[in-house]
């Protein structure tokens, strides 16, 4: 499939070798950036690529990159959010995993572009074993010179700290990472200032997505204009879906921005087991939004999904039949958020509570349907509130779950 | 500057000017928790959420920044119900023991429930238990239950005292406020907490449970116990609800003002300055002989201490009295002294008695430890040199205000340095250790029971008002002052 960008890479045995990364042209869009192209030329075919930051937001990186003051009296610096927080998604762990390479080259290709010279890789304190394959994979670029005091032999530094956290879903939201780097409780900054401005150590910072910054490589390499076609005009490249729940073939794939989520799960994913029927999918991670059976027709890029109230957020599908008890997904999805908020601000801090003390009850068979009218309006009181988007990936799919499926809730109830 | 319309009125303010202060400005209020003037805006209540034509979301008015033609809704029904939902999730995990929680009458949370919502409650889940009565250090002490993690008292300790004693453990629901291993607060600011927590979660040891906040009448005073001479409240009861003519002192907060104390004062103005004005008060004057007082009538005492300034001038040897006087007396006082002692009376020896200076801690608290040191230094007093051995031999009679001759000199010194003068008055406002080695004592004044001008450190003159009486039969020194250069005449 002429679609699969990334996982090509991924030969038997792997390639987060550097001989086997060099084979398959690896650090030749790094090599291109930094001997061929001035740092304001690779911004601009990023922002002509139109790579939209795969962490969930959907920014376009280049268009952040500009945002970085060029006269500042203070370095600049990259936080590369490895911290793979959202349930359902698995993406940055399998590149992490069989491509470090591509990520430390769209770093390096990053950090020429914004002209910074410190750049942190924030890792997933549970992804212990890909910290460590990315530290060997810097000790091995640094030792052929792609990365430290002078890179490809030019008066360019790059020196990579890798940082684990420690087991918090904010600490993936930007400046709650950015927090935690600096050895502070990571909870979400006030914005503005956003950290393209004042990031890191009170200086700009750009910070983007492993899947992000692995596609850079490709794009200087082919050309924005590949990677454009790749795509959508709007919205550039394939993306890492993750697809788990109750399909034939749960697994990552690699598909292009514009194939439907039907396909996805159908097709890619193998449809559903034999005799199931399709209920609800969530279609970007947990803070997505749910989706009904029949709105799956959609096409899977970020403006689209947009449209339809929900989020293609971190492209982490999870597929929902109809043996499943929505009343437990409620729980579940209501569960994890009381459990990740920072605690800060107070409708994600106290509304998470409420919503979860209610789904609790209700599970357990303790509750009329008026309670789930109060879990919604909770949840209402809770989104577009809040410090950071937690709050609206708490809300959303609480809102969506009771609005759209709230005959399957109160058969449950009464179940 | 810059134009804004808020509420359909156009409010002119200063660029970089936030919402809520210009809103502030104009005579509106914005309801919030996390906010404090002092401190850069912290945005994590949610509560100053207000709407801006044209953004589809409210805003924080507390971190906004004015823009030219901003259109401002602090009022609108989004806005409405955007505070009542924020209101209804604290109150949602609040104790609501107002009935028996000292913040209740000031408290952010019960002003904004009436101000907002009188909602009946939603949240029939079980709230989280939480430690009711954590010793927080000095006198402070936390109820988790009632916090509602404005996290002012962190950012006060992180921005102003530099201590950062506290900080914020936990997250979600369970996310609360504790010290780090059990090390406490220890700060000479620490009772600013106590203000600063908009609700009853950080009370003082010293006015819990003591009386209800709408009981208190809260007199504008200055605080003595320092050159800076910061604005203070002096929280008091006069009557009802205690007994009749029962008056009582609950305790000391500062008064904002911007020039000189900001939000704040010391520990020393709050607690031991509450201590001065409280504890152990000399109430009566009185006759000492062979180390035993007998309570006479102030005016009594008065007269016979008029009586020997007038058997010293009749003997023409008015210049050679002894008289201690000392830095807290106001710019009037020290002018009817200078009047009496200096220019009527020709007094040579006329000295200063003082606490000794001790560490300007370069926030508020100076070196020097009385209230108008800088008064005195202006005023040019002659001010003689207080030798323990010499200070007051030759003297016919010696005036002594205040006891702070003990600070600088042993105790044994001055009282060999009194015996030898024939007569002795001591002006205090509570028992010191010279009190058996006077002839006379009368009871005055502390500074919030007079009125007049202090002049601080940096030599702003203020203006004060008695708070009430001075204890008992005391008078302020100027009463006494004048007393005595009427009796001369």
């Amino acid at each position: 499939m002429t679609d699969r960008v990334l996982s090509d890479a991924y030969p038997e045995g792997g390639l987060w070798r550097l001989d086997a990364y060099l084979k398959s042209g690896g650090y030749e869009g790094a090599r291109k950036a930094l001997t061929g192209m001035k740092p304001e030329e690779v911004v601009d075919e990023v922002k002509k690529a139109n790579l939209r930051g795969r962490g969930g937001a959907g920014f376009p990186a280049g268009v952040k990159w500009s945002f970085v003051p060029r006269t500042a009296d203070k370095p600049v610096y990259i936080a590369l959010n490895a911290d793979e927080g959202e349930p359902g998604t698995a993406k940055d762990r399998a590149i992490l995993a069989h491509n470090p390479h591509a990520v430390l080259e769209g770093l390096l290709i990053t950090a020429f572009a914004v002209g910074a010279h410190d750049a942190y890789i924030y890792v997933r304190g549970e992804y212990e074993a890909l910290a460590r394959r990315l530290e060997e994979a810097i000790g091995e670029a640094a030792a052929k010179g792609f990365l430290g005091a002078r890179v490809f032999g030019r008066d360019f530094r790059l020196d990579v700290t890798v940082h684990r956290g420690a087991g918090s879903y904010i600490c993936g939201e930007e400046t709650a990472l950015l927090e935690s780097l600096e050895g502070r409780r990571g909870e979400p900054r006030l914005k503005p200032p956003f950290p393209a401005a004042v990031g890191l150590f009170q200086a700009p910072t750009v910070i983007n997505n492993v899947e992000t910054l692995a596609c850079v490589p490709l794009i200087i390499r082919n050309g924005a204009d590949w990677f454009v076609k790749l795509g959508l005009p709007k919205d550039g490249g394939a993306r890492v879906f993750t697809v788990s729940g109750a399909v034939v073939r749960p697994g990552l794939y690699e598909i292009a921005h514009g194939t439907t989520l039907r396909q996805l799960i159908f097709e890619h994913a193998g449809g559903l087991r034999p005799g199931r029927t399709l209920k609800a999918v969530i279609p970007g991670g947990m803070s997505a939004a749910l989706l009904r059976a029949d709105e799956v027709d959609l096409p899977l890029d970020f403006d689209s999904l947009a449209r339809s109230g929900s989020m293609i957020g971190s492209a982490g599908v999870i597929v929902i039949d109809d043996t499943a008890n929505l009343l437990v997904v409620l729980n579940v999805i209501a569960r994890f958020y009381a459990h990740e908020s920072c605690g800060q601000c107070t409708p994600c801090r106290l509304g998470t509570a409420w919503i979860r003390k209610v789904a609790g009850r209700l599970v357990e068979g303790r509750g009329g349907p008026g309670d789930l009218d109060e879990i919604a309006r909770v949840a209402g009181g809770i989104k577009g509130r809040t410090q950071c988007p937690m709050g609206d990936g708490a809300a959303l799919p609480i809102i969506a779950l009771v609005g759209k499926f709230r005959a399957e809730l109160e058969a449950a109830l009464h179940g | 500057m810059v134009e804004v319309l808020i509420n359909g009125r156009t409010v002119s303010v200063a660029e970089g000017t936030t919402i809520l202060k210009a809103a502030e400005q104009a005579g509106i209020d914005i309801p919030h928790f996390c906010y404090h003037p002092a401190f850069p805006p912290d945005g994590s209540c949610r509560m100053c959420l207000v709407e801006i034509e044209g953004q589809p979301k409210l805003e924080l008015s507390c971190s906004t920044v004015v823009r030219p033609g901003l259109k401002v809704l602090t009022a609108s029904p989004p806005v409405l119900a955007a505070r009542r939902d924020i209101l209804e999730m604290f109150l949602a995990e609040h104790p609501l023991d107002c009935p028996i929680c000292d913040k209740a009458g000031e408290c952010l949370l019960q002003d904004y429930y009436q101000a907002h919502s009188f909602l009946r409650g939603r949240f029939w889940e079980a709230r989280e238990k939480r430690e009711k009565l954590l010793p927080l250090g000095r006198r402070l002490l936390l109820d988790r239950e009632r916090c509602v993690l404005c996290t002012r008292c962190v950012r006060f300790l992180q921005l102003y005292t530099g201590t950062g004693e506290l900080g914020v453990f936990e997250r979600a629901v369970r996310t609360e406020i504790g010290t780090f291993e059990d090390r406490p607060v220890d700060n000479d600011y620490s009772g600013n907490l106590v203000d600063l927590c908009p609700v009853g979660a950080i009370t003082d040891a010293d006015f819990r449970f003591r009386t209800r906040a709408w009981f208190l009448d809260r007199k504008p005073s200055l605080c003595p116990k320092c050159g800076r001479g910061c604005n203070i409240s002096v929280d008091v009861v006069c009557g009802y609800p205690l007994p009749p003519r029962e008056r009582r002192l609950y305790r000391i907060r500062p008064r904002e003002n911007p020039d000189v104390n900001g939000y704040w004062v010391c520990d020393i103005g709050r607690y031991a300055y509450a201590a001065d004005l409280r504890d152990n008060r000399r109430i009566q004057a009185a006759f000492v002989r062979n180390g035993e007082e007998t309570p006479v009538p102030v005016d009594e005492a008065l007269a016979r201490v008029a009586a020997a300034l007038k058997a010293a001038v009749r003997g023409g040897r008015a210049e050679r009295l002894a008289v201690v006087l000392n830095s807290s007396l106001t710019n009037e006082e020290l002018s009817q002294a200078r009047e009496l002692f200096v220019s009527r009376l020709g007094v040579k020896n006329v000295s200063f008695a003082d606490p000794l200076p001790g560490q300007a801690d370069g926030r508020l608290l100076t070196a020097e430890r009385c209230g108008n040191a800088r008064g005195v230094a202006d005023s040019g007093f002659p001010a003689a040199d207080l030798n323990p051995k010499t200070w007051a031999e030759g003297s016919d009679a010696a005036l002594i205000f205040g006891s702070h001759l003990l600070d600088a000199q042993r105790r044994e010194e001055i009282i060999a340095g009194l015996a030898k003068v024939p007569f002795k008055a001591l002006f205090a406002a509570h028992p010191t250790p010279l009190d058996g080695a006077v002839d006379v004592i009368v009871p005055v004044s502390l500074a919030a029971e007079k009125g007049g001008h202090l002049t601080n450190v940096d030599g702003r003159v203020q203006a004060f008002e008695p708070v009430w009486p001075a204890a008992g039969d005391g008078l302020a020194e100027s009463v006494i002052l004048g007393r005595l250069r009427e009796e001369l005449g």
